[in-house]
């Protein structure tokens, strides 16, 4: 660092001073940068870029297994792809009804977490105990837990008014109470089949929804902690109310992170690991001795994602409000 | 009292800091109307009562699946078939705790996953706040394109590259280093050159072979990939950190290099400390999504000679019945299991979420 420094001494004594010791310095800071993001660039084109051509040829080659252990390929082009997409039974329909809760989900969670989020911002007795109540799923509910839960007939069975079990490994509860009651509330108002179903999905799902929005909420709540009081003053002064303060001051100011989040929200939920396309192309995965078409899936699936991420992205992007907007 | 007294205040006492100034009051009557009868007050009861109803009952969604492990885990096998029986059981059993406990290995799990946990968590906590720090602060040609990237190693899905990764680390080697110093010589475009010539790999090494190195069944591959920031969700560690060393002030760091220090120093001495709940928060996250993780532990231990957490679940063969309510206590035990594996990260949690809630209100996420 020394020797440079005088080089760059030396240097600016020659030239007009000024501006050479500006570019000098930005091309030190340049190179520390490259040096910062040397593991990351080292261990993303040594490992992951392999990684991921490999996977890429994979999904246009069949696996040979020799007896005596070890393997040999053979090229099969677009086969792979061509049997996922049309031979398949299943693989279509699975992502198509995966696809169909996304859309379902996704607005759920970036909806209650914003409302969340915005309702443990104001200051309130116990704010801190909710808090920290809200994050747990994000802490405890990952991974294993996941696995668990996923068939769990023992929180059915919590819930049930009367589960007799007969060993047959099925309780005769299989439905929530509460969703049939609530059911029944919104048939007697009269308001249609598809908002009583679709209010009944929602509740079904709260727990799911709670579970997923554990980072958004994080994100929003840091988001929210960003905005500076003094707008808020204002606004109160100028007499506007907290309806108003909220539409005109904080969804714009959060709406970098609505973008944020939805992408978030897209990829977190596409790629956990109890959605279903996952699960089922793992279970291919797993069942298939040689045949790599669930390599070709995932691809197909991947390509998706990032259709869908780059949609949703550019529309939200188009209404998204930047405080800087010379950064 | 007088019109005049009315209008200016008398003056009780003067001193030279204090003066008290009596002057009319409005009544406590009418003081207490004025303040708690009127929309707005009102209005503030109602939302703090509708708040609090919203979220003790979301709280009680997010709690309820842990009451009920926890109730399930204390019934004894007859508790199932009892209708009459449900989040209290008739005798509180430990038998399911002890049982996993002994005949599951749990000690043996728990230790072998905290080290796991505690060095990827650790490395991966400090990797991500290297990169991050380099893509937040300098501005250098790329920086955006090296921040898709990282992008995209969040998106592409694990299962996608399962297969491929799981070879990386089976036949793991750095630009055929390993393979040439193994005695495998130069593969190129598929054809071998030179084999056998270096053959440094020692016989009994059950790691070190012709073809590389057999990482699998070790801790290295998950510590490789944290070392390079891949792991499990580094992505979004990077993305949180590199968001909130943006909204650390310049000033600071120049500051730091008008007195003379270095870039490194700058990060270690001033960046690191300032950054402690960020920290923190990222590190419980890193920590407490590898120890619940089945993925990669799955992926890459392939015997059972390392006991991890995942390996636990199961029905201990003391307990096993063939009576009715078999399925329902069979899903107890499992449950329980996964209360046990989560026991530490309770305790964890509730010494560092004051760090995250304090984290969050720190790092002031400003978007890009």
């Amino acid at each position: 660092m020394t020797g440079e420094a005088k080089l760059n001494n030396v240097s600016s004594k020659k030239a007009t001073p000024k501006k050479k010791k500006i570019a000098s310095l930005d091309k030190r800071k340049a190179r520390a940068g490259w040096f910062f993001v040397a593991p990351f660039l080292v261990g993303f084109i040594l490992l992951y870029l392999p990684i991921v051509v490999e996977s890429i040829i994979y999904s246009f080659q069949r696996i040979h297994t020799i007896q005596g252990g070890g393997f040999y390929t053979e090229w099969v082009g677009w086969a792979n792809y061509q049997e996922a997409l049309f031979v398949d039974p299943d693989f279509v329909s699975t992502l198509l009804t995966g696809l169909q809760a996304m859309a379902f989900d996704i607005p759920m969670i970036i909806l209650f977490s914003l409302f969340m989020a915005v309702l443990l911002n104001q200051k309130m007795v116990g704010r801190a105990a909710f808090r920290a109540i809200f994050f747990i799923p994000v802490i405890l509910s990952t991974g294993l837990m996941e696995g668990i839960e996923a068939s769990n007939i023992l929180s059915e069975y919590m819930e049930s008014a009367e589960g007799i079990e007969d060993g047959s490994g099925q309780s005769s509860a299989a439905d929530i109470v509460s969703a049939i009651d609530i059911q029944r509330l919104f048939a007697n108002m009269k308001v249609g089949q598809e908002l009583v179903e679709y209010v009944t999905v929602a509740i079904n799902n709260i727990y799911d929804i709670v579970n997923r929005s554990g980072v958004q909420l994080l994100i929003f709540l840091a988001g929210l902690q960003s905005i500076s009081p003094a707008i808020y003053e204002s606004c109160q002064i100028d007499g506007a109310t907290s309806w108003e303060t909220f539409w005109k001051i904080t969804f714009p100011m959060i709406s970098p992170m609505i973008l944020v989040n939805a992408v978030y929200t897209i990829i977190d939920s596409f790629t956990t690991q109890s959605n279903q396309v996952m699960v089922f192309i793992s279970k291919v995965y797993e069942q298939a001795d040689g045949n790599v078409i669930s390599a070709a899936m995932s691809w197909i699936y991947f390509l998706i994602i990032i259709l869908i991420t780059a949609v949703i992205a550019a529309i939200v992007s188009g209404y998204t409000f930047y405080q800087r907007k010379g950064e | 009292m007088n019109a005049e007294n009315m209008q200016k205040p008398r003056v009780m006492k003067e001193s030279k800091n204090k003066i008290r100034v009596e002057f009319e009051r409005t009544s406590l009557k009418e003081r207490l109307k004025a303040r708690f009868l009127n929309v707005s007050f009102l209005m503030n009861i109602v939302w703090a009562i509708f708040r609090y109803v919203l979220l003790v009952g979301v709280s009680y969604v997010v709690l309820y699946p842990f009451i009920s492990k926890i109730a399930a885990s204390l019934m004894g096998p007859n508790d199932f078939v009892n209708a009459t029986v449900r989040l209290i059981p008739t005798k509180v059993n430990f038998d399911i705790y002890k049982m996993v406990f002994i005949e599951m290995e749990y000690m043996k799990a728990f230790w072998n996953t905290l080290f796991l946990s505690a060095s990827t968590a650790l490395i991966q906590t400090l990797m991500c706040c290297v990169i991050a720090y380099g893509l937040a602060k300098f501005k250098f040609k790329g920086n955006n394109y090296i921040f898709y990237l990282v992008m995209f190693t969040m998106i592409v899905p694990h299962q996608t590259v399962q297969l491929s990764l799981y070879m990386a680390f089976r036949y793991f080697d750095i630009l055929g280093i390993f393979q040439f110093l193994g005695g495998g010589g130069i593969t190129i475009f598929g054809k071998t050159f030179l084999q056998g010539v270096i053959d440094l790999a020692p016989e009994t090494s059950k790691i070190w072979s012709a073809t590389g190195l057999n990482l699998v069944n070790t801790y290295w591959p998950l510590i490789i990939l944290s070392l390079v920031g891949l792991a499990f969700k580094n992505g979004l560690y990077i993305f949180m950190l590199k968001q909130f060393f943006r909204g650390v002030p310049d000033e600071l760091e120049e500051s730091a290099y008008m007195d003379g220090s270095g870039v490194f120093r700058t990060f270690i001495q001033i960046i690191l400390p300032l950054s402690i709940p960020m920290m923190i928060t990222v590190f419980l996250f890193a920590f407490s999504w590898q120890w619940t993780d089945d993925f990669y532990t799955e992926l890459f231990f392939t015997t059972t000679k390392t006991v991890l957490m995942p390996d636990i679940i199961g029905i201990p063969t003391t307990l096993e019945t063939n009576y009715a309510g078999q399925s329902l206590y069979y899903a107890a035990i499992r449950n329980t299991c996964g209360l046990m594996i989560i026991a530490p990260l309770v305790i964890m949690y509730l010494f560092c979420q004051r760090f995250l809630v304090q984290g969050i209100e720190r790092s002031g996420l400003t978007a890009d």
